[in-house]
């Protein structure tokens, strides 16, 4: 009754000795929404790339449309109807959107000279599939991050896709765009396009998929149909641990501010903005993207100054026109991107702990104490578990989750009495994040006051004990999350 | 007509051309001499060489690379040619010497493109090593020394002239020479390549992105080494214009000229870290610089003062054009936004 | 007493009459700075020329090619030969600093040229100092110019000490010598960044913006080739001139049409009999003091350069003209 599009069976894939799959089975029926789930190298990248021919199985069979597939290449795969979304989106933003839109099927036909009018036509075919208005013209540098992936699907349904697989498409997208996505999905199914939507992130999983497959260390965990599935059994098949939810309640709050706003104005990003963070505390930021929610957090951290309002910090007046402002301050942030802005990837873990504290840690004539330094990066390295063989290697090479950890481990070592976050958990898969959590609410426990700016609302519900929602660069509400749910402050966002 | 000249405002060409046009003006209010039949002539002709090496480092900064061995490769392969026809005696034309010099510049582009594409090191170290060796080869394996006297041939060639513009007032009087129009033939056939070839916008797309690039079914490997190729190729007819149009060879004439022409091609709009550029933006660039440093007496800067007037001029420009492509990608990207968000 | 002066006596005599006796045998090196350099090579046949008219047991010896460890090698195998006299063109005057010190405590007499800097040397001799051959220069372009009218100087760079003591020694010549002619204020020293084809541009330039500019001045041997193509090209041949250094073959072209009257440059053939003949002074025990003469053309009246006991300066440049230009051999 069910036709698979795809199947494979009993898939075997070892690089240089680490078995990275080890036989596990994946069937997507035609028209379906199938999400994939798991942590980060629990393979789903690596099967993603044997059916799409950029690797080879070393075990098992693959069968598309029912018949097998064997030793195919990437060309094969496309021309097969198999199309991959990465989540680089593998556009490029130097060219316009017309250039890449026609590209792919242009060089796919072998072509030598370019025909400017042709182009043209092939792309406005492709944005009329699913009536996306973009001016053809326009550098893609110019589009939004969900106008990029747009781009990147009128790509794929060019070539008579049948199976279209998204590798983590929500990441960089706000709540709307993510709606605005999901509806362009469901118009694909009604094509009889099969999607693979690579997710951890359960809502998503909840909200658009019909039968989930969930992967764990290389194998086959759990698939069945979503509608059978619930936020602990996720939870569990994922991490493989139960979690409780740990719901924090402030304990020993001061009464004295540590951090005190008093009509804080970005012009063009937020205005008016007043509210005071106590010791002991966590509250919680929250708004649209367009909110000024970001921009709330560059302000307290100087990176783009307010243009007017104080900070108080332990109430004294304090003018923060730079980051080191900020720091003597003893207030930290946690950036949004913490690839780009919080960590140095290149180099090594020990450097990017220690960084924040260079001045503490030089001996006279301001040469770094190096026996000191070393103590430090082993306590910072045990204190907040940070998965790696050996902390001189490089940031980059960690995952997602101890990268943060690693951008937290910097600020703590510091003994700060404010820290700022702005999108903590972004990307971070659930067993860190829940660690991270654990981290933040034992650090407000011991007496620091923490602002965490986010749009993830289970997290603000979780962890936060007041939410201050942001619209239009105003607060239009604080709560009591105890008197609050999702819907609640999500009606005073929008 | 307004979302042309709203896209015009977007790209840099037009900004580095009121930038040229200001000057020119500058120095024509001070010599009185710029917009003369005789001075026109001697730029378009003082072009020429910087001309064709910017096409050819344009080419790889859009890709994503750089090249700073060209000025070694053209001295090297315009030394050996003119030393061996003179040893032979060669009297006949400049076709001999001209397919000589393209065979050697290829060969010794593939050395960078082999290296570069092929075996992916990257560009300005393996363009340093080989800008040393092809020096190296010329002073130690040929043993170069100034020639004063080079083939008739190509001394005929350097000397030829198109037209002859005088200058009615003064008398003087300016050789177009030859060589232009092989320039214009390898300015336009740079254009063909780069906006109407597959291989051309395959340089395009490796500057944007190589993992990409690749993705999307370019050769890669095979388009930067054939780009390196032809950038050898451009550089070798250039060094072998040089020596035509100085009708003596200098072996070190040339060496040093690699970062005005950097500079230039920068300055034109073509983004170093790559993806981004174009002929026309290119070739005003190498012309401010040409012009900049052609007529340094003209509008009277004192010698002393030309390195601080040419650096200024570059920071200036590069600057200028940038900011306002900047402003003006920023206002698109707001109007996007903007209509994103009436949409929903 | 007296028995002992006589003792003294007859010693000093057998002494003396042996350094007679080894006159006819000393031997002369001259080491310049490789053996292939049409320079050096024109520097060989005036040492071999020298060696004729004077018998002496003089040769040059260079090395295969321009290097300053092998010429130091050659100079300690010299040494360890037992010459009597070192002259030397020194490729790098620091690194053969301690090789010369041998040889001088070897009791080898050393002669330099071209290495003013160098301590460890009996003399050295330059062919002119810079304000004279700057001089000369304007001699030369004043007497194609007519002695009248506008001109200017190139250098290589505004940096370049030697180009510019040239070029202050001409411009000083002119104030001194020639009052019809002028410097141009506005740009009294262009520069040509040791480049044919920036000299062209920049005289092309100069020619357009001052149509009353007669004359330039050059200093690099690349300044005046330089010029007279661009001279040619604007159609100015006889209506503006110019002078400077240059090597005569390079530019037997312009010098044959008449676009350059005149070059100026020195000698390497009379710098190496100079130096020969410095060496068998040092040798005979002659007392130097200034002026020396070396009955060598333009090295008849040495001069030690200022606040030096060691650095001869002679008038040692020369003119090449259409007419002597095929006579130098380089």
């Amino acid at each position: 009754m069910f036709q698979s599009l795809l199947k494979a069976t009993g898939v075997h894939k070892s690089f240089a000795g680490v078995h990275a799959l080890k036989g596990v089975d994946l069937d997507i029926r035609k028209g379906e929404i199938h999400c994939l789930a798991g942590e980060n190298g629990c393979g789903k990248s690596t099967l993603i790339k044997i059916i799409s021919g950029v690797y080879q199985p070393d075990a098992g069979t693959i069968e598309f449309d029912g018949k097998a597939l064997a030793r195919i290449t990437p060309i094969d795969a496309i021309m097969l109807g198999i199309q991959v979304i990465y989540q680089d989106f593998s556009v490029f933003s130097n060219l316009t959107v017309m250039e890449n839109l026609a590209l792919n099927s242009e060089l796919a036909q072998k072509r030598r000279l370019v025909n400017w009018k042709r182009m043209r036509e092939i792309a406005r075919e492709a944005v009329a599939k699913i009536n996306f208005e973009v001016d053809l013209d326009a550098p893609v540098s110019s589009l939004s991050v969900a106008q990029k992936q747009m781009v990147a699907i009128c790509r794929a349904l060019m070539f008579n896709a049948r199976l279209i697989i998204m590798d983590e498409p929500t990441t960089a997208l706000t709540r709307k765009e993510v709606q605005a996505l999901f509806d362009i999905i469901l118009k694909l199914k009604a094509q009889g396009i099969s999607i693979l939507f690579v997710s951890h992130k359960l809502n998503e999983v909840f909200e658009i998929s019909e039968r989930f497959t969930i992967f764990r260390n290389g194998e086959l965990v759990k698939t069945g149909e979503t509608r059978e599935l619930d936020s602990n059994k996720f939870t569990y098949y994922m991490t493989g641990r139960e979690f409780a939810p740990q719901q924090f309640v402030p304990e020993q709050v001061s009464k004295e501010p540590l951090l005190e706003v008093r009509n804080l104005t970005a012009k063009g990003f937020f205005e008016d903005v007043s509210f005071a963070l106590h010791a002991g505390e966590i509250v919680g930021v929250t708004g649209l993207l367009d909110s000024g929610r970001s921009e709330l957090a560059l302000a307290l951290f100087g990176v783009r100054p307010a243009d007017s309002g104080e900070i108080r910090l332990k109430g004294r007046k304090t003018d923060i026109r730079r980051p080191r402002d900020a720091v003597r301050g003893k207030l930290g942030l946690v950036p949004e991107d913490r690839l780009s802005e919080g960590l140095f990837l290149p180099r090594s873990i020990e450097d990017n702990l220690v960084i924040a504290e260079v001045d503490r840690l030089a001996g006279p004539l301001s040469v770094i104490d190096r026996t000191k330094r070393r103590d430090e990066i082993r306590r910072l390295v045990d204190e907040f578990k940070i998965a790696t063989p050996d902390p001189k290697n490089a940031c980059q090479t960690l995952s997602g989750g101890n990268q943060q950890r690693v951008v937290l481990g910097k600020w703590l070592a510091c003994n700060l009495d404010v820290l700022v976050l702005s999108g903590p958990t972004v990307g971070v898969d659930i067993g860190s994040k829940h660690d991270i959590h654990e981290i933040l609410q034992n650090l407000a426990r011991g007496g620091m006051g923490i602002l965490i700016i986010s749009d993830d609302l289970p997290e603000i519900l979780e962890n936060c004990s007041r939410v201050l929602v942001l619209k239009s660069g105003r607060i239009r509400k604080e709560m009591d999350t105890r008197d609050a749910d999702e819907r609640l402050i999500l009606s005073h966002m929008m | 007509m307004r979302q042309w000249l709203r896209r015009l405002t977007r790209r840099n060409e037009p900004y580095i051309f009121l930038v040229l046009l200001a000057l020119c003006l500058l120095i024509e209010v001070r010599s009185g001499q710029f917009f003369t039949a005789n001075n026109l002539v001697d730029i378009a002709s003082a072009m020429v060489v910087p001309g064709l090496f910017a096409l050819g480092i344009y080419m790889v900064i859009v890709s994503g690379g750089i090249d700073v061995s060209f000025p070694a490769l053209a001295s090297l392969t315009s030394y050996a040619t003119t030393k061996y026809l003179l040893d032979a005696g060669y009297t006949g034309g400049i076709w001999l010497p001209m397919a000589m010099s393209l065979v050697m510049g290829a060969a010794l582009g593939a050395v960078n493109g082999v290296f570069i594409g092929f075996f992916g090191l990257p560009a300005m170290i393996v363009t340093l090593g080989t800008s040393s060796v092809f020096k190296g080869l010329m002073q130690g394996a040929l043993n170069s020394v100034q020639l004063a006297v080079i083939p008739e041939g190509m001394r005929q060639f350097g000397t030829d002239a198109l037209f002859v513009a005088t200058n009615p007032v003064s008398g003087l009087s300016s050789r177009m020479p030859v060589s232009f129009l092989i320039f214009a033939a390898v300015v336009l056939l740079v254009f063909f390549l780069m906006r109407y070839t597959y291989f051309g916008r395959g340089i395009y797309a490796m500057g944007g992105n190589e993992v990409s690039a690749h993705r999307a079914g370019f050769h890669t490997r095979r388009t930067k080494f054939f780009l390196y190729v032809i950038v050898g190729m451009i550089a070798s007819a250039a060094g072998l214009i040089r020596t035509c149009m100085m009708q003596q060879n200098h072996p070190t004439n040339m060496l040093g000229m690699e970062m005005n022409i950097i500079a230039g091609v920068v300055l034109g709009g073509t983004a170093i870290t790559g993806g981004a550029g174009s002929v026309t933006g290119c070739m005003l660039g190498t012309l401010l610089i040409v012009i900049v440093e052609n007529s340094m007496i003209l509008i009277g800067i004192p010698t002393v003062w030309k390195s601080v007037f040419v650096g200024a001029l570059i920071v200036i420009g590069t600057g200028v054009s940038a900011m306002q492509v900047v402003r003006a990608n920023r206002l698109a990207a707001n109007r996007n936004l903007t209509q994103e968000a009436a949409k929903a | 007493m007296r028995k002992l002066l006589a003792l003294l006596l007859a010693a000093a005599l057998t002494l003396s009459l042996g350094a007679a006796l080894a006159q006819e045998n000393w031997e002369i090196v001259v080491v310049p700075k490789d053996a292939s350099n049409p320079w050096f090579v024109r520097m060989k046949v005036g040492v071999d020329e020298y060696a004729k008219e004077t018998g002496l047991n003089l040769y040059q010896k260079g090395t295969p090619e321009i290097d300053a460890t092998l010429q130091a090698q050659l100079v300690q195998d010299l040494i360890a030969q037992g010459v009597d006299a070192i002259c030397v063109v020194p490729v790098n005057p620091e690194s053969l600093e301690p090789v010369l010190k041998q040889a001088m405590d070897a009791g080898i007499v050393v002669i330099a040229h071209e290495g003013a800097s160098l301590t460890n040397v009996n003399y050295d001799i330059e062919a002119f100092s810079n304000s004279g051959y700057g001089a000369f220069i304007m001699d030369n372009l004043a007497e194609a110019m007519g002695g009248e009218g506008l001109y200017t100087t190139m250098v290589a760079h505004v940096t370049n000490a030697s180009h510019n003591e040239w070029a202050d020694g001409g411009v000083a010549r002119q104030k001194e010598a020639y009052p019809n002619m002028t410097l141009l204020e506005a740009e009294p020293r262009v520069e040509s960044e040791d480049n044919g084809d920036v000299a062209y541009n920049k005289a092309k330039e100069l020619f357009k913006k001052y149509p009353d500019l007669k004359g330039i001045m050059g200093t690099s041997s690349y300044d005046a080739p330089g010029i007279a193509r661009a001279i040619e090209e604007l159609g100015l041949q006889g209506k503006v001139f110019t002078s400077g250094t240059g090597m005569p073959a390079a530019n037997k072209a312009i010098l044959d049409s008449g676009i350059v009257k005149s070059l100026t440059l020195w000698d390497p053939a009379l710098a190496g009999k100079a130096m020969a003949a410095l060496a068998v002074k040092v040798l005979k025990g002659e007392e130097i003091t200034a002026p020396v003469d070396l009955g060598v053309e333009g090295y008849t009246a040495l001069t030690f350069k200022a606040g030096s006991d060691k650095v001869l300066e002679g008038q040692g440049w020369v003119v090449i003209t259409k007419d002597n230009v095929d006579s130098f051999g380089f």
